[in-house]
């Protein structure tokens, strides 16, 4: 297992050598069976269907800056949650519970871009693709192809930072150890890491400013 | 005073290490559906299980009905936070209202324990004046109940929990029975940039043992408090309430959800409970009933409850079902560091103030609101950053940068306003039942009350070297629902309780509080129900 790529810019390499999955030992037997599955068996594909999952696929990727390999397997953790009905339960008035708005939005995902470029959100090109998802994000209240366009959003965000800051290569991306029963932690404290972490190679750096410069 | 082990035995009861007593569990006494009980409680939540176990130390012959699992906190709870889903309650609900509170992960659990078995572990007590808002301020209500009322079970419970935190010199000033723990990163820039504003900022209330306690194993400090205990230092009423309970006779039938409650038209009587149990209706016949459900499944079951007498509704005379449900507002301010928070180590719940939680005659709004610590794990933490509209490249560089925040919450006061309410929606659940419709919409003094709290939450920040600030509005904490009230023109039930149109039927949850301060609600949930226990089985024992 190598890190996610991710260029030093964004974010990566800050935690160097740092790896969660190092700690497993540490963990109990059950938290072990539950991470360990999302890392070594991601479940097949059983809710979306064929063209739903390259859509989702696009979406997740961009979402995410999931460009290359190794990558999340967000799409299969996603797919896992709606074909167990593993859903937080509540949906908003007006639109429809967490299965049935998770298809009809991918399918608005490809009516938007045929009727922008002509091609479907898969064959666009990756600017079509984002310029798509800005007009979501800046949509608030209004109607997105039969949803307010902000519940659309946090509909699509929630469940992709849910499944992609669930897996342990995330986690190694930000300096989070993961999982602490039995062990727990001993160094509370502003600046005192525990042996087994590692910390942050550019704490001055501030890649949060640097971006809101750019 | 008695000791707390003489009053409730549960800590001594558990394991001397983590995990639970299972000889407990299989020696539990268990009741046929038609024996006539003394008391089905529907609901083992914080409410529920401070009931059950009152009335069991009494000699009642009760058991508590609870729709999700019995846990076992070693096999069925994990330390991440995806795994820890199935804490949560989520049946469908649907929500609305110009400001839609979203639910799920953010607001019930299910299963023995209720939200306790993921709440932070935040334990104040209300101030007096919450008990009396309608005359002191002219906004919410006047409680059936005077502070004074409540405080011997505020003590009570406090000392079952145990509650641990530095002596609190806010409301009615009082000390803890445990010493306040250390503090993580978090606590510490919390208590720095206060001191810098001229804030007074406090360690606690937690309930969280400092020490052992009983055979409670002492806090590890491993940041896992909202997806459940695994090592019984913090408190939730299945290691607090439920083993003493128990061992008192008390019958816990968990994966049991209630579906209606049992009513006799001749004597206009509740008769018991129908309930679902793998697939199957049963009924359990009992001399009463007490509804403990949380703010939503309280109301919807009454709701659901109808009769030739209650065409709308059990209890629901007077349209009084539902109303004054209460969420506080709770937005999250995080500031940046250079040095490193690691905000995830140690209990979320560590430092508090409460200087800003009584109505200020200078200011514009009514009533106030309390700052805390919260510190997100990763999931939470990406929806605060995705909040500021981040994606992409952005949100991971973002994200990489997680050990070096801090963050604040807030609870702001909203008002109980009428028109917040749950009615049953058109969908139904995989048992047929209409579910439940939340609307909420804010009011004026509610958005005023964020917006100062977040002004606060960012001066406390800079002042401890923060350079950057970002918030996120949330929600947290719904209380009301069927509140309790002078009279059935204005509430479900009286200050004991009972409810105002069924003689034999209590609600002994969250949803009878009238206001909810900005203090974490469930200690006084807890004394809540412990005062009810106390004067119906002093009543029904006279
Ligand atoms: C993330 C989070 C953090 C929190 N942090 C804090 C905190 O720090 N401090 C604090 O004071 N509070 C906190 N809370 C809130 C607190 O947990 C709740 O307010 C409190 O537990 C509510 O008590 P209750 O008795 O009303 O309901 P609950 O404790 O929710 O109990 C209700 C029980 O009833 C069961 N039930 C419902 N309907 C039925 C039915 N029809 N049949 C059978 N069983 C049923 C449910 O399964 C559940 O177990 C937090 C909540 C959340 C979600
Ligand atoms: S931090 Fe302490 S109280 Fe919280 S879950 Fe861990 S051991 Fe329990």
């Amino acid at each position: 297992m190598s890190s996610l790529p991710l260029s030093p810019a964004d974010g990566g390499g800050r935690y160097p050598g740092f790896r969660t999955l190092d700690q497993s030992p540490h963990w109990d037997a059950a938290t072990t069976e539950v991470v360990l599955a999302r890392v070594e068996h991601p479940p097949g594909i059983r809710f979306f269907a064929a063209r739903e999952q390259a859509l989702a696929q696009a979406l997740f990727d961009l979402l995410l800056a999931q460009t290359g390999e190794p990558r999340v397997p967000v799409l299969e953790l996603v797919d896992a949650r709606l074909a167990d009905g593993e859903t937080d339960g509540w949906h908003y008035d007006g639109m429809d519970p967490d299965p049935q708005a998770w298809r009809a939005t991918l399918a608005a995902l490809d009516d938007e871009a045929r009727a922008g470029s002509g091609s479907g959100f898969v064959e666009a090109d990756a600017d079509a693709q984002r310029a798509i998802l800005q007009r979501v994000q800046a949509g608030g209240q209004d109607d997105w192809h039969g949803y307010p366009a902000s519940h659309v959003w946090s509909l699509w965000t929630r469940y992709a930072c849910t499944a992609f800051y669930s897996h342990p290569w995330a986690w190694d991306e930000i300096g989070f150890p993961g999982p602490a029963y039995p062990r727990g932690y001993k160094n509370l404290g502003v600046d005192r890491p525990e042996p087994f972490e590692v910390p942050d190679a550019h704490p001055a750096e501030d890649p949060v400013s640097r971006g809101a410069r750019s | 005073m008695t000791s707390v082990r003489d009053r409730n035995e549960s800590a001594w009861l558990l394991p001397p290490h983590p995990g639970q007593n299972h000889q407990l569990r299989a020696d539990m006494r268990r009741f046929a559906d038609d024996d006539e009980i003394d008391i089905a409680i529907v609901g083992c939540g914080a409410g529920g299980s401070t009931l059950v176990q009152r009335l069991a130390r009494r000699g009642w012959r009760a058991v508590a009905f609870d729709a999700g699992p019995f846990w076992d906190p070693e096999r069925d709870w994990v330390s991440d936070e995806a795994g820890s889903h199935h804490l949560y309650w989520t049946e469908p609900r649907v929500i609305a209202g110009d400001d839609p509170v979203p639910l799920g992960s953010n607001n019930s659990g299910r299963g023995v324990g209720g939200s306790m078995v993921h709440y932070a572990g935040y334990t104040p007590r209300f101030h007096p004046s919450d008990f009396r808002t309608h005359t002191a301020d002219g906004v919410g209500a006047d409680w059936p109940l005077s502070y004074s009322d409540l405080k011997p079970f505020y003590e009570d419970i406090e000392a079952e929990l145990p509650v641990a935190g530095e002596p609190w010199p806010w409301g009615d000033p009082h000390s803890y029975p445990h010493r306040p723990h250390p503090v993580s990163g978090n606590g510490e820039l919390f208590l720095r940039g206060a001191r810098a504003c001229g804030i007074t900022a406090k360690v606690g209330p937690v309930a969280i043992a400092n020490g052992r306690f009983g055979n409670r194993p002492h806090c590890i400090y491993r940041g896992f408090c909202l997806q459940g205990c695994k090592v019984n230092a913090k408190a939730s009423p299945l290691i607090t309430h439920i083993p003493d309970a128990l061992a008192h006779g008390a019958e816990v039938r968990a994966d049991s959800m209630v579906s209606r409650i049992g009513f006799d038209e001749r004597t206009g009587r509740a008769t018991g409970v129908h309930y679902l149990r793998n697939g199957t209706e049963h009924f359990q016949r009992a001399r009463m009933v007490a509804v403990a459900g949380y703010s939503i499944e309280t109301p919807r079951l009454l709701l659901n409850s109808r009769s030739a007498r209650f065409p709308d509704g059990m209890c629901n005379d007077f349209d009084q079902v539902g109303r004054y449900l209460m969420v506080q507002g709770a937005p999250q301010t995080a500031g940046r560091f250079d040095a490193e928070v690691r905000m995830f180590k140690a209990p979320p719940p560590e430092v508090s103030t409460e200087d800003f939680y009584e109505t200020d005659p200078t200011k514009p709004y009514k009533r106030g609101f309390s700052i805390q610590t919260v510190s997100p794990l990763p999931i939470t933490w990406a929806e605060h950053v995705a909040a500021q509209g981040h994606w992409g490249t952005d949100l991971r560089r973002y994200m990489s940068d997680y050990p070096h925040w801090a963050c604040l919450g807030a609870l702001c006061e909203f008002l109980p306003l009428e028109g917040n309410r749950v009615t049953l929606a058109e969908e139904t659940d995989r048992h047929g039942l209409p579910v439940a419709r939340f609307s909420y919409s804010q009011c004026d003094n509610d958005r005023q009350l964020m917006d100062a709290a977040q002004g606060v939450m960012e001066r406390i920040l800079r002042a401890a070297g923060a350079d950057e600030v970002i918030t996120i509005k949330r929600f947290a904490h719904l209380v009301g629902g069927a509140r309790m009230a002078a009279d059935e023109r204005h509430g479900v039930v009286d200050r004991n309780c009972r409810s105002f149109a069924v003689p034999n039927l209590l609600i002994t949850d969250g949803s009878v509080l009238p206001t909810q301060g900005s203090a974490n609600p469930a200690l006084t949930i807890m004394a809540v129900a412990a005062r009810a226990a106390a004067s119906l089985a002093n009543r029904e024992e006279e």
